[in-house]
Formats: C-alpha cells, sequence, structure tokens
C-alpha cells in the first residue's frame, strides 16, 4: 500500500490528506487535480486521514475512517464511498469550525467577479441549478457554501466536486452530455450520487472573491415553467438568514452582512421544472443584452 | 510534554516556530478545546504577527462559537434561575457557567458544553419536579439502574434538558458523589459561597474562591471524562492567577481550606498537574506544603505519567494514551465508589454495553 500525502486547496482553507487508499487519492486527483499539491511546507486547517479501521473489517467488506485531529468523529463507510465520505466529512469540519466567515446554505456562482447566490434548503434543486450554470460558464464558487467575509460582505469561493442526487444526475446528463462526472455511488446516505467536477478555471480563480449582485431563492417544481419575480428585500433578508450555517452563532455581525448582502443584491424567488430554460433565463440577468431571457 | 503544553508554559516559544510546528500546534488545541485560549495567550503576549492568518482566522472562528455558547448558558441559567427562584430555591452556579456569571478570567475564551449547578439536598427533589414541571425533561434514555445510580450514588441527577432550548442542565447536591473518598460537606459550600449578579438581573450564588479551585481539582481527580480535561487544567491556572492577585494571602486560603475540606490529595493532583502541563507557578512554600498531600511516591509518578498520557500525548490517536484514558476512566470509578459498589455497576455497565450508537446525524446539505 502507497501511503499518500495531498495538500488540497478548498477555498480559503488548506486540507492535508493522508491515505492509503489509492482508489481513492485518483478520484480525488480526478476531480482536483488543478488544486492538489504535495508540498508539506503550508499551514493547514485540517489535516485529515481516511485509513481502514485496525480490526477485522480490514478485509471483510472492507471500510474506511474519516479522521481529524486524532479522532474519528463518523461512523465507517464501505471503502468504496471514500471520496462521499471525505466530501461529507470536510464540510461538516467547515460547517462546525470556520465561524470566521458567515456560512450561507447556497449554491454560489459568479459572471466574472459578480455573484449570484442561490440558497435553499435540501430538495430546492440549488445543487443541480448551479451545477448546470456552471456547465454553462459561470464560474463555480460553491455548490453548498457561500462564505461570506462579514468585514467585506464579499464571498469566497471554494469549487468542489457537485454532489448530484438521484434524479438530478440524469437531469445534468440530458442537459450536457459531456458533463465531467465522477463515479457513480449507488448507496451512500444521501442514495444515489455521482458528482460533476469543478472546471479548471474555477479551481485556478479559488482566490478570487466574488461581490454579490444576485439573490435568487429556487424552487424546483416538477412540470412549472420558469417564473422569476422579485422578492421584497424584508423577506429577502429574513429567507437568507434562515439559509445560514451560522446565522446565529455570529450575532450581530451575521445580521450586518446580511443586510448588506441583501441590499446590494437584486433579489428574487425562482420557480423552475426545465433546466434549459432556467439557465438561460438566470444567466440573461447577467447579460442582460444577451439572447436568453424574456 | 507536547508542543501545546510547551507553550502553556511559554508562550513566546511561538516565536520560532515554523510550518511543522503550526501543524501540530492547531489540532492539539482544538481537541483541547484550547482555541479561545490559546488566541487570548498570543494576544497577552503580543505574538498575533506571528500566528499564521489562517490559523488566526480558526482561532477567531472559534472564540465566536465560544460567545454564542455562553450567551446560550447564561440564558440558560437565567431560566433556571427564576423557576427556582419562585419555589424560593436557592441555587448556587459551578464550572464554567459560575465563571461566567462571576466575571473571571476564563469568561474571555471558556466554552462550555452544560450547565452545572446545585442546590441543597433537601431541596433537589423539589427543583428536579419544579424544572420537570417547566419544560426540562431527561436529557437521554435512563433505565432505572440509572435512575438508582445517579439518585442513590451520585451527587446529581439524571441530566436535564428543556425542550426547546441545547443546553444541558446538570443540577448537583454536591461536589463529589456522597459515595466517594472524597466526602465534602455541602453545607460549608454554602457558608462560604458569595453572590453574582448579571446585567440581566440575573443573581445566583458561586462557590468561594478557594472552593471554586477545590471543586475543579476534585473534578480533575475523580472525572472519568479526561478528554479536553487540559482545558479545566488551564481554568485552574488561570482562577489561581486571579484569585492571587486579588488577595497575596490566597495560596494559604486555599491550602487551609482544601484541609478542611478534606481535599488535600485532589489539591496536590490539580497543583502538580497545572504546573507540569499548564504553565501555573505557584510560591515554592506553597508547593512545598501541597507535597505533603502527595501520594506514596511510585504511585504519584505513575499517576504523573498517566495523566500527562491523556492529557499532553505526543500526537493525537495514540495507542497510548487511550490506554492512559482508560485506566484514569478504571480509577476515577475506584475514587467514586466503594469496591463492592464498583464491581457490582462495572459488571451491570458490561452487561449492557452494546456497539457504539454515536453517529453525528447533523448533516450540510
Amino acid at each position: 500500500m502507497t501511503d499518500h500525502k495531498l495538500i488540497l486547496d478548498a477555498g480559503p482553507f488548506k486540507v492535508g490528506v493522508r491515505t492509503v487508499d489509492s482508489a481513492f487519492a485518483k478520484t480525488l486527483d480526478f476531480f482536483y487535480r488543478d488544486a492538489l499539491s504535495s508540498d508539506a511546507m503550508q499551514v493547514l486547517d485540517y489535516d485529515i486521514s481516511i485509513a481502514p479501521p485496525r480490526n477485522l473489517r480490514r478485509w471483510i467488506r472492507p471500510q474506511m475512517l474519516f479522521g481529524i485531529d486524532g479522532a474519528v468523529p463518523f461512523e465507517p463507510h464501505p471503502v468504496e464511498n471514500a471520496f462521499p465520505m471525505f466530501e461529507w466529512g470536510l464540510n461538516w469540519c467547515i460547517a462546525t469550525s470556520a465561524h470566521r466567515y458567515l456560512m450561507l446554505h447556497a449554491g454560489t456562482v459568479a459572471f466574472g467577479d459578480r455573484a449570484m447566490i442561490l440558497p435553499g434548503t435540501p430538495g430546492s434543486g440549488k445543487s443541480t441549478l448551479s451545477a448546470a450554470l456552471h456547465l454553462r460558464g459561470a464560474r463555480l464558487l460553491s455548490d453548498e457554501f457561500g462564505l461570506v467575509r462579514p468585514e467585506k460582505g464579499d464571498l469566497l469561493p471554494m469549487p468542489r466536486g457537485i454532489p448530484l442526487k438521484n434524479t438530478s444526475i440524469e437531469a445534468i446528463l440530458e442537459f450536457d452530455p459531456a458533463a465531467a462526472l465522477g463515479p457513480t455511488y449507488p448507496k451512500t446516505r444521501k442514495g444515489r450520487v455521482r458528482h460533476l467536477r469543478p472546471d479548471a478555471q474555477s479551481l485556478l480563480a479559488q482566490h478570487e472573491p466574488a461581490v454579490p449582485r444576485w439573490l435568487v431563492f429556487p424552487k424546483y417544481q416538477a412540470g412549472s415553467g420558469e417564473i422569476l419575480q422579485p422578492l421584497d428585500k424584508a423577506e429577502a433578508f429574513r429567507q437568507l438568514a434562515f439559509n445560514c450555517f451560522n446565522y446565529q452563532l455570529m450575532g450581530e455581525t451575521s445580521f450586518r452582512a446580511a443586510v448588506q448582502i441583501v441590499r446590494s443584491a437584486d433579489c428574487y424567488t425562482f420557480t423552475f421544472s426545465r433546466l434549459d430554460r432556467a439557465v438561460e433565463q438566470l444567466s440573461a440577468l447577467a447579460d442582460p443584452g444577451g439572447e436568453g431571457g424574456r | 510534554m507536547n508542543l501545546l503544553n510547551r507553550f502553556l508554559n511559554d508562550p513566546v516559544i511561538a516565536r520560532d516556530w515554523g510550518v511543522g510546528e503550526w501543524n501540530r500546534f492547531l489540532p492539539l488545541a482544538r481537541n483541547a478545546r484550547l482555541l479561545g485560549r490559546s488566541l487570548a495567550l498570543f494576544e497577552q503576549h503580543d505574538l498575533l504577527d506571528v500566528v499564521p492568518q489562517r490559523l488566526v482566522d480558526q482561532l477567531r472562528g472559534a472564540l465566536a462559537q465560544t460567545r454564542y455558547v455562553q450567551v446560550q448558558a447564561l440564558r440558560e441559567l437565567r431560566q433556571v434561575a427564576r423557576v427556582l427562584d419562585r419555589e424560593g430555591i436557592p441555587l448556587m452556579a459551578l464550572k464554567g457557567v459560575a465563571y461566567l456569571v462571576a466575571d473571571l478570567p476564563p469568561r474571555g475564551w471558556r466554552n462550555l458544553s452544560d450547565i452545572d449547578l446545585m442546590v441543597r439536598e433537601g431541596d433537589i427533589s423539589r427543583a428536579e419536579l419544579a424544572l420537570q414541571r417547566k419544560g426540562w425533561q431527561p436529557s437521554g434514555e435512563f433505565d432505572a439502574y440509572d435512575q438508582h445510580y445517579y439518585r442513590a450514588w451520585m451527587h446529581e441527577v439524571p441530566p436535564l434538558k428543556h425542550v426547546n432550548r441545547d443546553t444541558e442542565v446538570d443540577l448537583h447536591h454536591n461536589l463529589a458523589p456522597p459515595v466517594s473518598r472524597i466526602r465534602i460537606d455541602a453545607a460549608r459550600l454554602w457558608d462560604e459561597a458569595t453572590t453574582a449578579s448579571d446585567p440581566y438581573g440575573l443573581t445566583v450564588k458561586v462557590p468561594g474562591p478557594a472552593d471554586m479551585l477545590l471543586h475543579n481539582a476534585v473534578h480533575l481527580y475523580m472525572n472519568d471524562e479526561l478528554r479536553g480535561g487540559l482545558r479545566d487544567v488551564m481554568d485552574f491556572r488561570d482562577l489561581f492567577e486571579h484569585f492571587l492577585q486579588q488577595d497575596a494571602g490566597f495560596e494559604d486560603q486555599l491550602l487551609k481550606r482544601a484541609e478542611a475540606l478534606g481535599c488535600g490529595r485532589p489539591l496536590y493532583y490539580a497543583v502538580s498537574t497545572a504546573q507540569r502541563l499548564a504553565g501555573l507557578r505557584p510560591s515554592v512554600d506553597f508547593v512545598r506544603a501541597v507535597q505533603r498531600h502527595a501520594p506514596f511516591a511510585p504511585i504519584a509518578h505513575f499517576m504523573a505519567w498517566l495523566i500527562e498520557q491523556a492529557l499532553a500525548p505526543s500526537r493525537l490517536g495514540l495507542r497510548r494514551s487511550a490506554v492512559a484514558h482508560q485506566l484514569l476512566f478504571i480509577r476515577s470509578h475506584w475514587v467514586r465508589m466503594p469496591l463492592p459498589m464498583l464491581l457490582r455497576h462495572l459488571w451491570r455497565k458490561a452487561l449492557k454495553s452494546k456497539a457504539p450508537t454515536s453517529s453525528i446525524q447533523e448533516t450540510p446539505g
């Protein structure tokens, strides 16, 4: 077994990844080639190990453990699910500790340095919509985390593999048959999952912040037309605050940051079902003179 | 001693740290729940400019979380105090939440996961009932045996949690189990208690200065959850230095009080541990006097070694520190209850123990 020691640039975070699982290391390379290095001389935020348990499970239906700070905070996962476990575990580490940022539970993409924030609970379609916007050329900031620097009010990118769940996988393949998808994980806690790889440009630009310009609350509704409606700022504020990982925790700081976002962004609700139409309509916000839109 | 302990002993060593040291420091400090405390030490020693920015961000993130938890803890304390006040039951805040309400130095950085409270033994059933009527429920599943364990042998009732909130409330009637080797007359704690109040009109009792430190010491001596116990050792040092600054005679008072309450041995362990692992520097006379309460030398050395393996492992996740934790766990029960009771208890626990079921359900996304 080879010992892999890698360092992943995950937006503002440096993540050490140690593993003996070469298949996992290969998957990591598939998704993050442009953000991985093996230069050990970097200060790390999280030092993660993906390792087999020290018992019989090494051989019988092998498992992998997610380790951080010498502790194993989660149940083991089957070895074939090492990558989704890593992604989920890293997100957990960030969500529970990075309170230096206001963390929006939102897909975020950018057109140049102008960001579109798509907050939403699971099932709202924010991941699928972020994936589709990204496939049509928007820079991927994140499908799940809007990292806001409260003192500046801007968003820091953290482009990662976008976990597409169940029927979203086919929806994205239909939308773009050339989409760079990773392996299929048939059985995870969220069902069948396949990740979309962020493009190289998004990874290379991951240290360039973007300014909130549009705040769109998406809602996937089967069979519906695409309806983009301006949203009252007070209501937008309420919904944005509701869709944060750490709004309460940050107190006044998060209140001010959320107010600033709502003030500087155009706010909408967006009901959609057809991805191509949806992407056209949202892209038109960034490029009103372009082909798309009304 | 590991890098974190060396830092606590002498923070300026961080000036010479490179990438390797910083990468060892962060996991150790996070594991010991000392991120906020470390940030304060960097600030107090004017070292912030040598700390890599991403670490400063991590430390500030942790401090933001701590501030939030502190607000929740004080709010919970106010809610409990209101209910007990109506019942005419005097209430004493202990440990972390006492430091908060009394505005003692740990307030600047101290994280807490529950609030520890004390009422008089004669009041505890009434207090529990009053809280249950107002929405506090047992915070887990406690079967008949667990109930018996708490009520007959321990110094607390099963932990409570309000249905609408997340902060656990541990309601005690003493600092140590009545069946343990340390028998403290709780009435004497009430005699020395002082009154603390916050700006929102909350008024509760907190233990007197010496008693606060002795409680910390007893906790270290008996605690079966030493993981993260280094934070408590740091509390001991911070409070010790604070009270000594307020009153030059504090060392004497502490020693006398420990002897009067029969806590000489716990005080010895707390002082020697804080000296070795957390940079406590008491006077030579005090150390010599405390030394009189040390156990037989080989035992003292073995205990020092065990505590160091558990609280200051050279690396995290070492098999050796897991073994040390296990031995300290067994020992903590040894000092908590007489042998026949201990055997019965461990037998029960062994029969009941199943595969671990802890699994974090919270999921982003």
